[in-house]
C-alpha cells in the first residue's frame, strides 16, 4: 500500500533511468503473488501478460479509504472471485486471490463482526488460496483479535496465511505477528510473511516461514537490495512481488527483478525459485493451484454473465502507436 | 476557545459576500440544525468561494494569542465549514456525534480536511478520539495534514498508541514535524525505540533520516539506544550526525556524551549553544 512519498528527491538519487530488456527474460514464466488487480488497468494485464506473467495471486485489502457498510465488503470479495478472475483470464493470466479482512479495517469492529461472519462464504471458493493479506498496520488490540480469529479460521480450513507487515514499527510488528501464528499452531510453512526487507529477512527465515519480498518504488524494496538479499540468503522459501495498486508501483516488478537478477548473475534455477516456484509451492498448499491452468488460451469471445471486456467488434489487442482510436 | 470562535467569525465576515453571510446566519439561527447540518456543509464553497482567507493584522494579532495564527493559510470554505461546526447549537451528545458522523462517512477530501480541522473546536472532545485514529489511517495527505499539523486536538485527547502512529506516520509520509502540536511534551520511550528502529531500516536501505527524529529520542537515550546511535554517527550525513549529536546534549547519558566529544566537528557544533531543532 502506498504512503505519499517525495518522489522528486528520490529521483534525484536514482541516476539515469536504465531500459528494461525484455529479452533477458524472454521465455521465462513468472508468477506474481501480490498484486492488486482491481486497481489496474487492462494495459497493465497486456504488459504481465507480454512480460511472462502467467499467474498472479490478488489479496483482499481496503480500497485507499474506508468502506462504511458490509455490502462494500461483500460486492468486493465477490468481484475477486468474479469479474476481477474473469478479467484476468482475458488475457491468458490465471488468476487466484486470498480472502479477508485487512488490518486498517479490522479497527472499525463493529463492521469487522460483520465481516468475519461473511468470511467463511467464500474461503471455501474455487480459486481462494489462502487467507489474506491479514496481520497489523498500527498494531491495535482490534487489528490483534482480528488477526487471532483469522488464523483460527484459516486453520480450520487448511489455508495458509498470506500476512500483511506494517510499514511503521516493521521489525516488531513483524516478530509479533509469526510470535502469534505460531501461538495459534499454525505451521510456519503455511504462513507467507510478506513485505520483508533487510531488517526482517533472517529471522522469518529463520523461525521457519515463508519471506515475501514487495518490489516497489520508494517505500518497500528495490530490486537491486532484492538481488543483494538473495545472494545472502539464497532462495530457498523467498519470494518476490509487485504488491501494485493504485499507488505509484510497477505490475512488472516480478520479471524486472527476474531480468535484473539474471543481469546480476544469479543462476536461472535461483530466479525460478523466487519468481515463480516458490509461490506456488507455497500456495498450492490450498489445493487450489494446478499449473495446467497456466497455459490456457486467452478465450477473447468468453462472457461473464453477460458482459465482455471486449466492446462491440474491438479488437483483441489495439495497435498503440496509433493516433487513431478505431 | 470562545474567544476564538468570535475571532474566527469575525474573520470569515469579511471573506465572503453579505449573501452568503445571510445564508450562514440562517442557519445558525434555526431551529433544526441537525437536519440542516449536511445539506449546509456540503454545499458551503458554493457560497463562500475557495480563496485564500485574507486576514488584518488585528486579527492576526489575536489568533497569534491563542496560537491559531496558521488559519491565514487556509481556504475560505475550509474556514467557514469549521466555524459552522464549532458554532453548532446541538446540546445532546448524541445528536452531536451522529450528526458529524454522518458528514465524515460521506466526506470528499476537501470536507475532510475541514472536518479534521474542526476537532479542537466541537464539545465533548472525548467522542472523537477515534475517529481521530481512524484519520490518522488515510492515505490522503492533505487530511493527514489537518489532522497532524497545527492541529491542538490530537496531542490532548489521543492515548499514547495512537499517539505515536500519528507521529511516525508524519515520519513515513513526510509532513512537517515542526507543526506537530504537543510533539516534544508528548515524547514518550516506546515511541523513541520505535523512531530508532525505523532510522535502522532506513539506513540498511540506504536512505537517508528525518533529523526531527532525534529530537524524539533525545530524553530516551540509553546504552541499547547508544549502540544505534553509534552506527548512524559513523555512516551518514553530516545533518544526521548533528542532529544525533544534538539529542545526545539533552539526553542524560554520560557515556553517549563522552562519545560524542570525540569527533572534533560534532564538539565544536555544539560548543557554542546556537544549534537547535530549528536548526534542521
Amino acid at each position: 500500500m502506498c504512503c505519499s512519498s517525495s518522489i522528486a528527491r528520490d529521483k534525484a538519487t536514482m541516476g539515469e533511468p536504465e531500459a528494461f530488456d525484455i529479452s533477458a527474460v524472454k521465455g521465462m514464466k513468472f508468477f506474481d503473488p501480490h498484486v492488486h488487480m482491481t486497481s489496474r488497468t487492462t494495459d497493465d494485464y497486456q504488459a504481465m501478460a507480454d512480460a511472462g506473467v502467467v499467474a498472479l495471486i490478488e489479496p483482499a485489502f481496503w480500497l485507499g479509504q474506508p468502506r462504511t457498510g458490509l455490502d462494500s465488503f461483500r460486492d468486493y470479495y465477490s468481484s475477486l472471485i468474479g469479474w476481477e478472475r474473469f478479467r484476468s483470464s482475458q488475457f491468458g493470466i490465471k488468476h487466484y486471490c486470498t480472502i479477508g479482512l485487512n488490518s486498517r479495517e479490522a479497527n472499525n469492529e463493529n463492521l469487522a463482526e460483520q465481516v468475519m461472519e461473511i468470511l467463511p462464504l467464500f474461503i471455501y471458493k474455487e480459486g481462494v488460496v489462502g487467507i489474506g493479506e491479514i496481520g497489523f498496520d498500527d498494531q491495535t488490540a482490534a487489528e490483534e483479535k482480528y488477526y487471532r480469529l483469522q488464523l483460527e479460521l484459516a486453520k480450520e480450513a487448511g489455508l495458509p496465511v498470506q500476512v500483511h507487515t506494517p510499514h511503521r514499527d516493521k521489525k516488531k510488528g513483524t516478530q509479533r505477528s509469526m510470535d502469534i501464528a505460531l501461538e495459534h499452531g499454525l505451521d510456519p510453512y503455511q504462513v507467507i510473511i510478506d513485505h520483508n526487507n533487510e531488517e526482517t529477512v533472517k529471522e522469518v527465515l529463520d523461525r521457519g516461514f515463508w519471506a515475501a519480498f514487495t518490489i516497489y518504488p520508494f517505500t518497500k524494496m528495490g530490486n537491486e537490495r532484492m538481488v543483494e538479499i538473495v545472494k545472502q540468503y539464497g532462495a530457498e522459501r523467498i519470494m518476490v512481488n509487485s504488491a501494485a495498486d493504485w499507488g505509484i508501483s510497477d505490475p512488472l516488478a516480478v520479471p524486472k527483478t527476474a531480468a535484473l537478477m539474471k543481469m546480476r548473475g544469479l543462476s536461472d534455477q535461483d530466479i525460478e525459485l523466487v519468481t515463480y516456484r516458490n509461490a506456488i509451492t507455497a500456495f498450492a498448499q490450498s489445493g487450489q493451484i494446478d499449473e495446467a491452468d497456466f497455459n490456457a488460451q486467452a478465450d477473447l469471445t468468453a462472457k461473464f454473465e453477460g458482459n465482455t471486456i471486449l466492446r462491440g467488434g474491438q479488437q483483441p489487442r489495439p495497435d498503440k502507436s496509433s493516433i487513431i482510436i478505431s | 476557545m470562545k474567544a476564538v470562535k468570535e475571532i474566527i467569525w469575525s474573520v470569515v465576515k469579511n471573506n465572503i459576500s453579505l449573501e452568503a453571510e445571510n445564508w450562514l446566519e440562517d442557519f445558525i439561527q434555526s431551529s433544526d440544525q441537525s437536519a440542516q447540518l449536511a445539506k449546509v456543509f456540503v454545499m458551503l464553497p458554493r457560497k463562500t468561494g475557495k480563496l485564500q482567507v485574507a486576514v488584518n493584522n488585528d486579527q492576526q494579532k489575536a489568533l497569534d494569542t491563542v496560537d491559531f495564527g496558521y488559519i491565514r493559510n487556509w481556504t475560505i470554505d475550509r474556514l467557514s465549514r469549521v466555524c459552522l461546526l464549532a458554532g453548532l447549537d446541538l446540546d445532546d451528545k448524541e445528536v452531536l456525534f451522529a450528526s458529524i458522523n454522518r458528514l465524515f462517512l460521506s466526506a470528499e477530501v476537501n470536507e475532510a480536511v475541514a472536518l479534521y480541522s474542526a476537532l479542537p473546536f466541537l464539545a465533548h472532545p472525548e467522542i472523537w478520539v477515534k475517529r481521530c485514529a481512524e484519520g490518522i489511517r488515510s492515505n490522503i495527505g492533505s487530511v493527514l495534514e489537518a489532522i497532524m499539523e497545527n492541529n491542538p486536538y490530537p496531542a490532548a485527547n489521543l492515548d499514547e498508541a495512537a499517539w505515536n502512529q500519528l507521529v511516525l506516520k508524519a515520519f513515513f509520509t513526510e509532513k512537517n514535524i515542526k507543526n506537530i502540536v504537543g510533539l516534544d511534551e508528548r515524547a514518550n520511550l516506546q515511541l523513541a525505540l520505535t523512531l530508532v528502529d525505523y532510522a535502522k531500516e532506513r539506513w540498511a536501505a540506504g536512505r537517508e533520516v528525518n533529523p526531527q527524529l532525534w529530537r524524539l529520542v533525545a530524553k530516551f537515550i540509553n546504552a541499547g539506544i547508544f549502540e544505534d546511535l553509534k552506527t548512524g554517527l559513523q555512516h551518514y550525513d553530516q545533518t544526521e550526525q548533528r542532529a544525533i549529536a544534538l539529542a545526545v546534549k539533552e539526553s542524560d547519558y554520560q557515556p553517549a556524551k563522552d562519545y560524542i566529544n570525540t569527533f572534533p566537528e560534532l564538539k565544536l557544533a555544539l560548543a557554542d549553544g546556537s544549534l537547535n531543532w530549528n536548526s534542521f
